[in-house]
């Protein structure tokens, strides 16, 4: 691996290097690891209890931020299937910014279980190979293998490709199709894990129904793709990086589609609830209508179902999917509709009212917030620090000194012959 | 013949005392807010038709215990008799069992790792009763292998009316109110 060194240290350079915006993005975004960080270190000393999960509602902020983010990560790379299908022309660098988003998610779905832990000095015990993990009968001891194998291998997929490419030579089909061909149902197979994890518990009837996994498959393609929509745009302004337009149309129509399906598994649940009305109905109830005067999420589910088909209808329809403002409008709200639905609203009344029939209305104290901005700090860092090399190299401009003299590649997606 | 320890709580002889839970805290060194086991009343019917019904509550140790299973290092685990433990040094603190639990038997303790009732396991290995069961001024408590045909336990629940609680969970539970 001769020039490893100088790629590091070009690398480094690229990601203190930039313009005034970078420079500011940055700095919001180290404001924000450090007012999580001080966060943490109070929760650290005074225990969970700096936080507002009690016996009855245990699992809450963090966990919702922890499923919302693993639908990120597998959705990211999910992109990469109609990007064959539909023979974009700039394949590999949808695949990479697909991975490296998948990265940044992984690190803080990771970093989010890692707040949530009681012990966190002990979490090395559900690690393969050097913990003692209860296989195979604990869905989290599974999802924590398969979300460090997602990342081990992107991780290895985008340094492979990235290191390749700024040597200039041309990367191996024999490795790198198969890894990306295993990155899909990998990437597949960490939602629906997660998605088990809620799903296997009988004690938990609100979650104990077939329908969440396809369900979390069908809002990850929602979230996932409308961080790239954004981020393929401002690539485009800022760097030659010739993604069409219909590409990014057409990932929205993809959206619209997956957001129906979404909708229609949600209304299928609502249906089976209300229509048989179980007592199973109360967590329901509690979501959608409150219970026994209990309405602290109330306001957050109509707003999501608003977000949710908001975005459905702008996505759908030819002439507000075409149209940058109100496409991006469609992202922002389909953000917000999955981050609502997928975080506080799977996993709240999940607890609420819980096993014994009290009833504990549950809300984030400051430091549950600043914990939370804290991590997202972390990954949108490691995003765009990642972006920030990848892109370079991509488009040619990054790439080892010995290749500089020589002219290189003039634009991404056209293979350097 | 393996062991399987079991309990009898008659809902006729509580009272609601809580004199169980006291003597779980003091046996057990149990932290504030923490507690192994609680009184459940439960109200039927309107004035002036009403009954109540008082149950003296605790883990299960239930036989397919969902807590064991969906425990990721192996912390939570199947003691002597049949009864959970959870291995302190082991566990992170994930809370995947808190969830899992369809009795709200377990809590987190404030050094972070899961506690819950363990029938007093280390007084039963010395031939003593667990302290809830010893303590309780009405006797409604009746601790013993359920194995074992000859002892009280089983006698109380193949004599009497019983029920659990949850029947439904698959989980199998291990404790039996007398009706």
């Amino acid at each position: 691996m001769s020039g490893a060194v100088e790629f590091v240290k070009g690398s480094a350079r690229l990601v203190v290097s930039g313009g005034r915006a970078y420079k500011a993005w940055v700095a919001a975004l180290l404001a924000l690891v450090a007012i999580g960080g001080i966060a943490y270190v109070h929760q650290v000393r005074t225990g969970l209890i700096a936080t507002n999960m009690r016996d009855q509602v245990s699992w809450a902020f963090y966990i919702g931020n922890f499923t919302f983010l693993v639908g990120v990560a597998a959705a990211a790379v999910l992109l990469v299937i109609p990007a064959y299908v539909y023979q974009w022309k700039p394949i590999k660098e949808v695949v990479v910014l697909g991975e490296l988003l998948a990265i940044s998610a992984l690190t803080m779905c990771l970093l989010f279980i890692l707040v949530d832990m009681g012990r966190p000095d002990r979490f090395l015990h559900i690690m393969p190979l050097l913990g003692t993990p209860n296989w195979p009968r604990s869905l989290l001891a599974w999802d924590a293998l398969v979300l460090n194998t997602y990342l081990l291998l992107n991780a290895a997929l985008v340094l492979y490709l990235l290191f390749k490419t700024y040597r200039g030579e041309h990367y191996d089909r024999r490795i790198f199709l198969p890894l990306v061909l295993l990155s899909i149902p990998v990437s597949i197979s960490t939602h629906t894990v997660t998605a088990f994890l809620y799903n296997g518990m009988a004690a938990r009837p609100y979650w104990n129904a077939s329908i969440l996994a396809p369900r979390f498959i069908a809002s990850a393609f929602c979230s996932g793709p409308a961080v790239m929509i954004i981020l393929f745009q401002i690539l485009r302004r800022t760097n030659r990086f010739p993604i069409k337009d219909e590409a990014i149309w057409k990932i929205a129509e993809l959206m619209s589609y997956a957001m129906f399906l979404n909708l229609f598994l949600l209304g299928a649940e609502l249906f089976k609830e209300y229509y048989s009305a179980t007592e199973h109905l109360r967590y329901t109830q509690y979501f959608w209508g409150g219970l026994d005067g209990h309405r602290a999420l109330v306001p957050y589910a109509w707003l999501s179902l608003t977000c949710s088909v908001a975005a459905f209808v702008l996505f759908l329809i030819p002439r507000t999917r075409r149209n940058y403002v109100t496409l991006n409008l469609g992202c922002l709200l389909i953000w917000a509709g999955v981050y609502i639905e997928k975080g506080m609203g799977l996993i709240i009344p999940g607890f609420t009212p819980d096993t014994l029939g009290e009833i504990y209305e549950y809300t984030p104290t400051a430091t549950e917030w600043a914990i939370a901005a804290g991590v997202f700090g972390v990954g949108f860092l490691v995003f765009t620090a990642l972006v920030k090399i990848a892109v370079p190299i991509l488009v040619g401009t990054f790439r080892a000194p010995e290749r500089v003299a020589a002219p290189g590649p003039s634009s991404a997606g056209i293979p350097a012959q | 013949m393996r062991k399987r320890y079991a309990m009898a709580v008659d809902t006729a002889r509580c009272v609601g005392c809580s004199a169980c839970v006291i003597a779980c805290k003091t046996e057990n060194a149990l932290p504030s807010g923490g507690f192994r086991d609680w009184i459940a009343e439960e109200t039927r019917g309107a004035f002036p038709a009403l009954s109540m019904e008082i149950r003296s509550e605790r883990c299960n140790q239930c036989s397919r215990p969902s807590c064991v299973s969906a425990c990721p290092t192996g912390a939570s685990h199947v003691a002597d008799g049949g009864v959970v433990g959870v291995t302190r040094a082991k566990c992170t603190g994930c809370k995947a069992c808190v969830a899992s639990c369809p009795y709200g038997a377990r809590y987190v303790h404030p050094e972070g790792f899961v506690d819950k009732c363990t029938f007093c396991l280390h007084r039963v290995r010395e031939g003593k009763l667990p302290a809830c069961v010893e303590t309780c001024p009405t006797r409604a408590l009746t601790f013993g292998d359920l194995a074992d045909p000859a002892s009280r336990v089983a006698e109380l629940t193949r004599s009497r009316r019983v029920k659990v609680l949850q029947p439904g969970s698959g989980n199998e539970p291990n404790v039996f109110f007398l009706t």
